[in-house]
Formats: structure tokens, C-alpha cells, sequence
């Protein structure tokens, strides 16, 4: 007797324990803190799926034990059958209908939730919401505002507005997630998705690849940083070509060919010539360096769908900046 | 007439009885299950050592045990291992030894199809292990392999393609097996063995094949496009020249779903076989568990998108593969509700195969739930491809798949070998194993929910991650040492393992009426089936007959 209600006690504490820290939010019982009304949604479900499978849970792993503790053989021989019962129709039907009544009860939650989490808000009083186009490529984030202006694995967003990205890729399949500001989304090549943000308070949240996309797949990460709405205003005017090529160096290039070109996974180029052969490099650039070279020397075609302007901002970025070349010619 | 001398032909001893040659050219079906199994269980270990390796790397932060690429092509072959050189392959072999011993017959129906389909499995097996030594090394873009990362372009690599040789070879070896088994099921049952006297563990071989046979050809045609596209030139999941890159990702999953139940429908029947046995009762709602088992393998077929959630499908799809997801978790509840209730009121015998099915159910449990979270769409979104998915399918496929393949080889190995595995070494490993799964397993549910994608070849100080990825690589080890304590075990049992009877737990079915190893015709006669549990009727019927 004392024994169960010690296995009780446990079991009880244990719940709880798990219960409380779940309900701080915190230690990874539940998706991260939300800042977009979308993910606060989506934690709203995330917390109701939690409740009814946890009383699931509690129910099976208890009768499990109860029944291995009160069951158990204890010196009974073999041969000593337990009573011969083959079924029993109402009870197997209450536990058909049971589970029936919950998943009905989540799913009826979740559309209940979804428009909030799926639609994008008309934000009348802003003007519409705001529209980013977001480019993956190997192995970085191309941002570009309505403007034109262009980031890379930095997104600018004005707080409390209703930010909309549609999502491209140029090469293979990545997935855009900002854990704090939404679900992912895929960026498949020859498809547009969409999805959307609202951030509640400034600050920087912190964005990654979800979709396995090739060797540097864990470097590809994203920073979005929310700021006051004339702070946006003044980086998107701002972006001067060099900070434009600036970017597209250390994003596009150096995760692989070093921060001054010193080599890493890909080959030292800081006093390759093609630095600073403008069709030359535009052609890596697109195409990358493909099959019908060595496989050491494959590379992806990372500028693919780029304007001319970022070629123009990288090419003088290189020569300002990573070429170490012995100047040619005089 | 005199008597005459027949000229006899000179002794000349039939090199197919030797040693080696015999195994190589068998064509029974007891043989080739154990060649199936044995090779699987070598599979397993190799997929293991990767997944230690895997876990080496992550143990911390910004580790380099392994290079990018070398940690790429573990969780690709280790994935690829694990589902189709390891459970499928194992299931196929314990189901070659036991369907015609659990049906009373002879042999499978077609013996050298039979043959035919391992070693189509062991050359497959093989070549994915070569692999390695191909030009860049072995495939690197995932079990899954979506292109466009699949495709030349951006995975130039022959041993992508070598790949999807072997997978192409593994996959015709399933598809002849499950032919095999499907026309041994219908045709060759014992007299008097009606569908609802089979035992559960065939009629869940039956869905197995039944699941295969119908989904094996959509993955071919998704692996011959691929390599038409690689090598010929095609454009099929290329979007620049036309192609959809999304195709590729309906047929893997449309194959990939079904695979998932055809590698825990198996586990589940060993389970319909072990807990009664052990619990000294029938099984609670054969019936319920029967249909419960082809319910699922019916709505398996229509789930496969919910592993697309975030490709952007119109809404009503994301509905309808959230409500049929959610659906099917309704027979699979059935089941853990009749095997709990098979336990109730029953003299629990608490041997090592019964641990590892009580364990099933404790950890396959939360497999289970965690899944619904999943199929929640707009939850989907935020956890998908990280690793709470990876606890989530390693609760399925660990704590389903592998949990149910050591009760199945702790229950029938005195029937394969004669022997009983040593009962107290067993429990060492179940401890530990069981420890160990839930240290690697558990904590990622934490690390997915924080944010942290699989497949990172590393991952930076942030949080709780340093904490929870070294608990998980710890309990990893543990899990390693579980699993070489089970190889001192099998060691230790050929060499002097107690002889088991022809019925060593006093079982139901019809495997246990024959020796322990069965003889090449496993029967000298089968017993009139007048239920389920015949093996159980006779022994009634002969205390009976003592009495009287």
C-alpha cells in the first residue's frame, strides 16, 4: 500500500514538474516565445495539442505501470492463466469513439486558428503590408525591399507593420524560418510561397535554413532586425553599393572562400585574377563550376538571377577590398 | 530372373552441401530468413557506428570530429541504412523463417524467388556500402534525396548514383519478397486456418505486403527519373527547362509514408504475439486488431503530403492530409488499448522478449502523440525539419521498429537456434537501451521546440542546446554499450546457451508445435486448426486426454 501511493507521489510530481516548467515556456517544452501574432497562434495550438495528448499520455504510461506492478508474475508458475477474456464490444468501441472526440477537438481548434495564422492581414491603415522578396540561394538570404535595394542575410523590418515575403529560390530547396516570427516556409525553385510577420517589440531575431540544402546548409542563417519605422526608412536609402558589395562578400563568398579570401573549404582566391575580369567572374558567378571539371573544383552558381548592380557592387568591392593580385600592366 | 547388380554411380560429394555453398544456393525459406536477418543485423551495426559518429560530432558546439561533407554522407547513409538494409530487410527475413512455420507449411510459395529477392537485398546493401569509395564519396543530399540537390548540377558525384543503383536493387528484392509473401499467405495456410485463426503477426506481413507491392513501383519511377535526369539528360525536377521539383517529393513520400507503417506494422504483430504469451491471456479484440492493422495500411496511402506542409499546398489540401493524418491515429490507439488490456488481470511473465514489449508500448506511445502535433499543419510549420521530428521518428522507428525486433529475437531465437538467449545479459541490454534511448531521444524534442534544424553539420552556442545535444550523445554511447552486451549475448549463447524445447514459453502458435531448430520440412504432420491459439488447444486437449 505504501508502496503505491509512492509510485503515485512520483508519478504526480513528475506531471507537475513537467506541467510548471511548460508553462514558463521555457527549457524547449514549448516552441520559442512568439513575437508575431502568427506564431502566437501557432503556440496557442501548439499548448491545446500539449493539454490532450499529455492527459493521453498520463493515462497509457499509468495503466502500463499500474498493470506491470500489479500483474507481475511473482512466483506464479507458467502454466497459471490469467482469465480467458478474447474482447469486449462496448469497451472496445468507448476507445475508438474517445479518440475520435479529441482529434476532432484539436482539429476543430486548429481552424479555428488557422485564418489568423495563415492569411496575411490587409493592414488597411498602414497601406497594405509591407512586401519583401526573399531569394535562397547557396548558402545565403537575398532580401530586396520595394524599393530596389538589396540586402544579404539581413532583413530590415519596421515594427508592428504587417511585413508579407514571397520566397524564391535560384538553385535548390531551402526553407525560410524565423522561429520567433512564424512557421517555415520552402523556397523551391519555380514556386512562390508566402507567408508573413508582424513583430510586436525592436530587436534582432535570429533566422536559419530549414530545409537541407548542401554542405554549408548550417551556415545559412538570417538575422532580422526590427526596427523603429524611420529607422527602416533611413538603412533601405541608405544601402550604398559598397556596404551592398560588402555584404555580398562576406554572405555570398567568404563562408566558403575565407573572410580576406585566405581560402577555407573553397580554394584561396584573394590573388585570383578573376577577381577583377569582369566577364570572367560574372560567368562563375551564374554558372558556377560544374560537372565537366573536377569534382574539387566544383562550384554553385551563387549570383544566379543577380541585377547588375550587384555585380557592379561586388566587382568593387574586390578590387577595393580582397584582391591581393600584383597589379598587372602598370 | 537372377538378381543383378545395378551399376551404382560413384560417390561424388554435391559441392553444394558444402559449408558456405550450402548457405550461398539455399533455397529454404528458414535459411534465407536467417541470411536476411543476419545480414540486416550486420546493416544495423554499420548505420549504428554512423549515427555514433553523427552524435560525436554534435556532442559540442562548433565540433570537427567528422569534415562537412563526410558528416552529409553519415546522415545519408545512415538514414538510408536503417530503413532499407536494416528493419524492412529484417522484417522480410523473420517472416520468411516464420509465416510458413506459423501457417503449417512447407516452405514459401515460390523458394528460389525467395533466394532471388536476399540476394538482390545483399548486393544493393552492398553497393551502398562501396559507395563510400566512389568519386566525392558517397551520397550526400539526404535519405530523401530531393533534387534539385540531387541533380548533377549540384550534387556532381557518382555516388548519388550508385545510390539509386542500390536503392533500385533493395527495392525490386522487397517488391519479389512481398509477392512471395502475399501468395504463401492466400494459398498455403494449414487445414482448418481461417483469416480470423492466422496469427497477428501474418496478418500484419500480409498488409506489410501487401503496402509494398503497391507503393514500391512509385518509388522506382521516382528513382529512374532521377538518374535519367543525373545521366541522360532529362529534365523531370527541373524547373529551369520545365520540370517540377515538387514531383519528385510527391512520389518519395507517396512511397515514404506507407514505408514508415510497413516498417512498425511488423513490430506491432510480433507485439500481438509476445504480450499474450507472456501475459498468459489471449490477445484482447484479435478482430480489433486485425482490421485495426489494415485500416492503417489503407489510410497509410493517403497521408504522404503531411511531410509537405511546408512546401505551400493549397489549404484544402493541408486540410485533408492533417484530417486523414489525424485519422490515423485512431487504429493505432485501438492497439495500445487492446495489448494494455491483454495485460490486465494476467500473470505478467516479466522475461526479456516481454520487456522489450512493454517498452514498445511505453516509448512508442509518445512516438505517437508527438505525431499529432505534427499533423497539426500550422504546428507542423514551426517544428518541421528540426529535430523535434527527429525524436518524433526516432520514437517511431526506434522505439517501434527496433524495440519490437529485439522482442521478436529474444522470443523465437530458441526457435531459430535451438538455444535461449542468456535472460539476465538480456535485461542488462533492455536497461540500458532503454536509458539510453530516451537520454539520446527526449532532449531533441527540446532542441527542435528551441529552434535547432536537423541536418546541421554544427550549431552555435545558443541556450540550451550545448546541454541537450550532450545529454543526447551521451545517452547515445549508453545505447552502443546495450547493443554490444546483446552481441556478448548471442556469443556467449551459441557457445553454451541452455537447449530450449520445441515450446520453451508454452506459446499459441503453430511455429512451436515443430522442433527447435525446425527440420528442412519443418512438419511431419500439422495439427487440425480449430482456432487462433491451436498449439494452446492441444496441449488442453492432451492434459485432457492424461486426465481421462
Amino acid at each position: 500500500m505504501r508502496r503505491k501511493l509512492l509510485v503515485l507521489v512520483l508519478v504526480l510530481g513528475a506531471s507537475l514538474a513537467f506541467a510548471a516548467v511548460a508553462a514558463a515556456g521555457n527549457g524547449g517544452f514549448a516552441p520559442e516565445t512568439p513575437h508575431s501574432p502568427n506564431a502566437s497562434r501557432i503556440n496557442d495550438s501548439y499548448k491545446l495539442i500539449a493539454l490532450l495528448t499529455g492527459l493521453i499520455f498520463v493515462i497509457v504510461e499509468g495503466a502500463l505501470v499500474w498493470f506491470i506492478v500489479r500483474y507481475r508474475n511473482r512466483g506464479r508458475p507458467r502454466t497459471a492463466e490469467g482469465p480467458q477474456i478474447h474482447a469486449h464490444t462496448r469497451l472496445e468501441l468507448i476507445w475508438t469513439a474517445v479518440p475520435v472526440l479529441i482529434v476532432a477537438a484539436i482539429a476543430a481548434f486548429v481552424f479555428y486558428k488557422l485564418p489568423g495564422i495563415k492569411d496575411v492581414p490587409a493592414a488597411k491603415a498602414q497601406g497594405g503590408p509591407l512586401v519583401v522578396r526573399i531569394d535562397a540561394h547557396q548558402f545565403y538570404w537575398q532580401f530586396t525591399y520595394p524599393n530596389g535595394t538589396i540586402s544579404i542575410d539581413e532583413l530590415h523590418a519596421p515594427v508592428h507593420r504587417v511585413v508579407e515575403v514571397e520566397i524564391h529560390s535560384q538553385d535548390v530547396d531551402h526553407s525560410w524560418w524565423v522561429p520567433e516570427l512564424g512557421g517555415k516556409f520552402d523556397a523551391i525553385p519555380g514556386r512562390t510561397t508566402h507567408t508573413w510577420f508582424q513583430a510586436d517589440r525592436v530587436g534582432t531575431y535570429r533566422g536559419q535554413c530549414g530545409e537541407f540544402c548542401g554542405v554549408f546548409h548550417a551556415e545559412m542563417a538570417a538575422r532580422v532586425f526590427v526596427e523603429s519605422e524611420s529607422a527602416y526608412r533611413s538603412y533601405i536609402s541608405s544601402v550604398t553599393p559598397m556596404a551592398l558589395g560588402g555584404q555580398e562578400w562576406s554572405g555570398v563568398c567568404a563562408k566558403c572562400h575565407g573572410i580576406s579570401g585566405q581560402g577555407g573549404y573553397g580554394p584561396a582566391i584573394a590573388a585570383n585574377t578573376v577577381l577583377v575580369e569582369q566577364a570572367g567572374l560574372r560567368h562563375i558567378l551564374e554558372q558556377g563550376q560544374n560537372v565537366r571539371k573536377p569534382l574539387a573544383s566544383y562550384m554553385p552558381p551563387v549570383g544566379r538571377g543577380w541585377t547588375d548592380a550587384q555585380f557592379t557592387a561586388l566587382e568593387a568591392y574586390l578590387k577595393a577590398h580582397v584582391y591581393k593580385g600584383a597589379p598587372s600592366g602598370g | 530372373m537372377a538378381a543383378r547388380a545395378e551399376p551404382v554411380a560413384p560417390y561424388r560429394a554435391d559441392w553444394r552441401r558444402g559449408r558456405v555453398a550450402s548457405w550461398v544456393t539455399t533455397v529454404d525459406h528458414k535459411r534465407i530468413g536467417i541470411l536476411y536477418m543476419a545480414t540486416a543485423l550486420v546493416f544495423f551495426a554499420a548505420g549504428g557506428i554512423l549515427a555514433l559518429l553523427i552524435r560525436a560530432q554534435l556532442a559540442t558546439p562548433n565540433e570537427h570530429v567528422v569534415t562537412r561533407n563526410a558528416y552529409n554522407e553519415l546522415f545519408t547513409i545512415h538514414g538510408t541504412t536503417m530503413i532499407f538494409l536494416f528493419i524492412v530487410p529484417f522484417w522480410a527475413g523473420l517472416a520468411n523463417f516464420l509465416v510458413p512455420l506459423m501457417i503449417g507449411a512447407r516452405d514459401m510459395a515460390f523458394p528460389r524467388l525467395n533466394a532471388a529477392s536476399y540476394w538482390f537485398f545483399f548486393f544493393g546493401g552492398l553497393g551502398m556500402y562501396l559507395s563510400f569509395f566512389a568519386s566525392g564519396g558517397a551520397a550526400r543530399s539526404g535519405w530523401y534525396s530531393y533534387p534539385p540537390l540531387s541533380e548533377k548540377a549540384f550534387s556532381p558525384g557518382s555516388g548519388q548514383d550508385v545510390w539509386i543503383l542500390s536503392l533500385h536493387l533493395v527495392a525490386i528484392s522487397s517488391l519479389l519478397g512481398a509477392i512471395n509473401f502475399i501468395c504463401t499467405i492466400h494459398n498455403m495456410r494449414a487445414t482448418g486456418m481461417s483469416w480470423m485463426r492466422i496469427p497477428l503477426f501474418v496478418w500484419a506481413i500480409e498488409i506489410y505486403s501487401i503496402l509494398l507491392v503497391a507503393v514500391m513501383p512509385v518509388i522506382g519511377v521516382g528513382l529512374t527519373f532521377l538518374l535519367l535526369d543525373r545521366q541522360v539528360g532529362t529534365h523531370f525536377f527541373d524547373p529551369t527547362h520545365g520540370g517540377s521539383a515538387l514531383l519528385y517529393q510527391h512520389l518519395f513520400w507517396f512511397f515514404g509514408h506507407p514505408e514508415v507503417y510497413v516498417i512498425i506494422l511488423p513490430a506491432m504483430g510480433v507485439l500481438s504475439e509476445v504480450l499474450p504469451v507472456f501475459s498468459r491471456k489471449p490477445i484482447f479484440g484479435y478482430k480489433a486488431i486485425a482490421f485495426s492493422t489494415v485500416a492503417i495500411g489503407f489510410y497509410s496511402m493517403l497521408v504522404w503530403a503531411h511531410h509537405m506542409f511546408s512546401v505551400g499546398l493549397p489549404n484544402f489540401l493541408n486540410i485533408f492530409f492533417m484530417l486523414s493524418s489525424m485519422v490515423i491515429a485512431i487504429p493505432t490507439g485501438v492497439k495500445i488499448f487492446n495489448w494494455l488490456a491483454t495485460t490486465w488481470r494476467g500473470n505478467l511473465i516479466l522475461d526479456t522478449a516481454m520487456l522489450w514489449a512493454l517498452g514498445f508500448i511505453a516509448v512508442f506511445t509518445i512516438g505517437g502523440l508527438s505525431g499529432i502535433f505534427l499533423a497539426a499543419f500550422p504546428v507542423d510549420w514551426q517544428v518541421t525539419d528540426t529535430y523535434y521530428v527527429v525524436a518524433h521518428m526516432h520514437y517511431v522507428m526506434f522505439g517501434g521498429g527496433v524495440f519490437g525486433v529485439f522482442a521478436a529475437l529474444f522470443y523465437w531465437w530458441p526457435k531459430i537456434f535451438g538455444r535461449l538467449l542468456d535472460e539476465r545479459l538480456g535485461k542488462i541490454q533492455f536497461w540500458l537501451v532503454f536509458i539510453g534511448f530516451n537520454l539520446t531521444f527526449f532532449p531533441q524534442h527540446m532542441l527542435g521546440l528551441m529552434g535547432m534544424p536537423r541536418r546541421n553539420f554544427t550549431y552555435f552556442h545558443h541556450g540550451l542546446w550545448e546541454a541537450y545535444n550532450l545529454i543526447s550523445s551521451i545517452g547515445s554511447g549508453i545505447m552502443a554499450i546495450g547493443m554490444l552486451v546483446f552481441v556478448v549475448n548471442v556469443v556467449q549463447t551459441t557457445r553454451s546457451g541452455a537447449r530450449a524445447g520445441n515450446d520453451p514459453w508454452l506459446a499459441d502458435t503453430l511455429e512451436w508445435y515443430t522442433t527447435s531448430p525446425p527440420p528442412e520440412h519443418n512438419f511431419d504432420r500439422v495439427p487440425y486448426v480449430t482456432s487462433a491459439r491451436p498449439l494452446r488447444d492441444l496441449r488442453r486437449r492432451l492434459a485432457g486426454s492424461s486426465a481421462f
